[in-house]
């Protein structure tokens, strides 16, 4: 049997993070993938309205305060320098990075923004 | 992005920037997250344990279900497929944090960690605590003078061991070890012979009636002297635990209150395991004369132990252990329809109650697994599937 630990970061060392859901998949727009792009602007209204503008799109959604708190978990393998002389026990850890209490949830259909806009936003 | 480009956004997409707080999150995606990542749900509690810096454990075999335990709890592991996708975002704050600070109309730079499709679900689940009765049997202890005791090469388990083995929180492997009345000896968990153990017992009963003792006044250090002629001291008091409540008096005299019920329960075992059914009648008899002076024996201290069947003639008795049955609902409720079509609720709750969840009864159970019917105006349950 495996036994795989999932530590923590210590008491008052979690950072809180936010969700962000959002329907359906983003594609890059180049095919480097996604990493280092933008992917837009994060407003919000008066009354406390997220809106997103992504591209020609803006999406309306709404804060919610997550009943179930979510854990980020970044898994750790450790490398050849961490086995002992009795050989290597690859123990696989998690750590647990952030703790995730609210989310942003954007389930409305997406408005395109229609107007001449130049090719760089 | 400067606060000029997104207000030209702001512009193009009609947003009227007097209805919106002044500051807004310029959203990118970080570098590609070294390493997996991927998101636990969790109830509040667990949450709380993380934030007090505890950690949590996976323990599975390649070919079981993996389970999630904290110190003193398990839960079922499954991932949870969403079609949404769900990007987690630190320095992301949210409007009542906004407003609670100073408003400015500044840009926050932020960087999406990472993103997924799924999750990892929990659920709350019972503990797989019979492969723990069944490891601990391969080597029961028979007493240090037993040549077992001489060969090293029996397997025995440290509680590091068992954890490593047992898909249960520590504290649920704790709680079923002293249900199974282990000892630790040498560093080593250990289930006594059943023999071994009602040998121990005898010596403890009759002491205390030859010394006319009083059953909930048994004083520690009188039987570690009497007794430790004849067998280790560590396991005298390792079955005075088992079968009795230690207190201290006033004069710092350490006693046990022995369990009439454990005692006469033991007895009734030692009975009946030597032979497959008893006639009923005879069995009370030679049961009441077999428990010490002064005990009153009672069907009630055999629940989960042994089985009576009053529909036969004559009506008869013999054993049945709860922690034999199978473990998963279904199949314990198959073996005990197979053992026997029709049950009464008081004859099969002893067999089921552990598979109560947490808030589950045995009447939810029944619900589920059997149909109930009238047998002479009494309520009985059997299978809901043809048992061959």
């Amino acid at each position: 049997m495996v036994q795989i630990v999932i530590s923590s970061a210590g008491a008052g060392g979690l950072a809180e993070w936010v969700l962000m859901e959002l329907q359906g998949e983003i594609e890059a727009r180049h095919s480097t993938g996604l990493a280092g792009n933008l992917l837009g602007d994060l407003h919000y209204t008066t009354e406390g309205i997220p809106v997103l503008i992504v591209g020609h799109h803006i999406l309306y959604g709404k804060i919610i305060h997550l009943e179930k708190p979510f854990a980020v978990l970044v898994k750790y393998t450790p490398g050849e320098q961490d086995c002992d002389e009795l050989g290597c026990e690859s123990s696989t850890r998690y750590l647990v990075t952030a703790l995730i209490k609210n989310k942003i949830l954007f389930k409305t259909r997406p408005k395109p923004i229609i107007t001449n806009v130049p090719k760089k936003v | 992005m400067t606060r000029a480009e997104v207000d030209a956004t702001l512009q193009t997409a009609k947003l009227d920037a007097a209805e919106l707080l002044p500051a807004a999150h310029c959203l990118r995606f970080g570098p590609a997250a070294a390493g997996d990542v991927c998101l636990l749900e969790l109830e509040p509690a667990l949450c709380g344990r993380l934030q007090a810096g505890h950690s949590l454990v996976i323990r599975g075999d390649k070919d079981e279900q993996a389970v999630l335990c904290s110190e003193d709890k398990t839960y079922d592991l499954k991932v949870a497929d969403t079609s949404n996708m769900l990007l987690f975002i630190p320095g992301c704050k949210i409007p009542e944090q906004l407003k609670m600070e100073e408003t400015h109309s500044n840009i926050i730079h932020t960087e999406i960690f990472g993103f997924s499709n799924n999750y990892w679900e929990l659920r709350r689940c019972r503990p797989k605590l019979k492969k723990l009765k069944k490891l601990l049997m391969e080597n029961t202890y028979e007493g240090p003078d037993s040549e077992k005791e001489k060969d090293s090469s029996h397997l025995k388990y440290t509680t590091g061991d068992l954890l490593d083995q047992i898909q249960a929180s520590e504290e649920e492997i704790m709680t079923q070890l002293q249900v199974l009345n282990a000892c630790e000896i040498g560093g080593y968990w250990r289930i006594l012979e059943f023999d071994y153990e009602m040998k121990l017992l005898n010596h403890i009963t009759q002491l205390v009636d030859s010394e006319s003792w009083s059953f909930s006044k048994v004083p520690l250090n009188t039987c570690l002297q009497e007794l430790g002629p004849l067998e280790p001291e560590e396991m005298i008091e390792h079955c005075l635990r088992c079968y009795g409540k230690k207190y201290t008096e006033e004069d710092s005299e350490v006693y046990f209150e022995l369990s009439a019920d454990k005692i006469c329960r033991a007895t009734a075992q030692m009975l009946l395991q030597n032979a497959v059914k008893f006639n009923l009648a005879e069995f009370q008899e030679v049961w009441q004369q077999s428990v010490p002076e002064g005990m009153t024996t009672r069907l009630d201290q055999l629940q989960g132990l042994a089985l009576v069947d009053r529909q036969s003639r004559p009506e008869i008795i013999f054993l049945l252990k709860v922690e034999d049955l199978p473990e998963g609902d279904q199949e314990r409720f198959s073996s005990l329809f197979s053992l026997r079509e029709k049950w009464t609720e008081e004859d099969i709750a002893p067999y089921i109650q552990d598979l109560c969840g947490e808030k589950q009864t045995v009447g939810a159970l029944l619900t589920k697994y059997a149909r109930s019917s009238m047998r002479n105006g009494v309520k009985v349950y059997n299978s809901r599937r043809p048992i061959s």
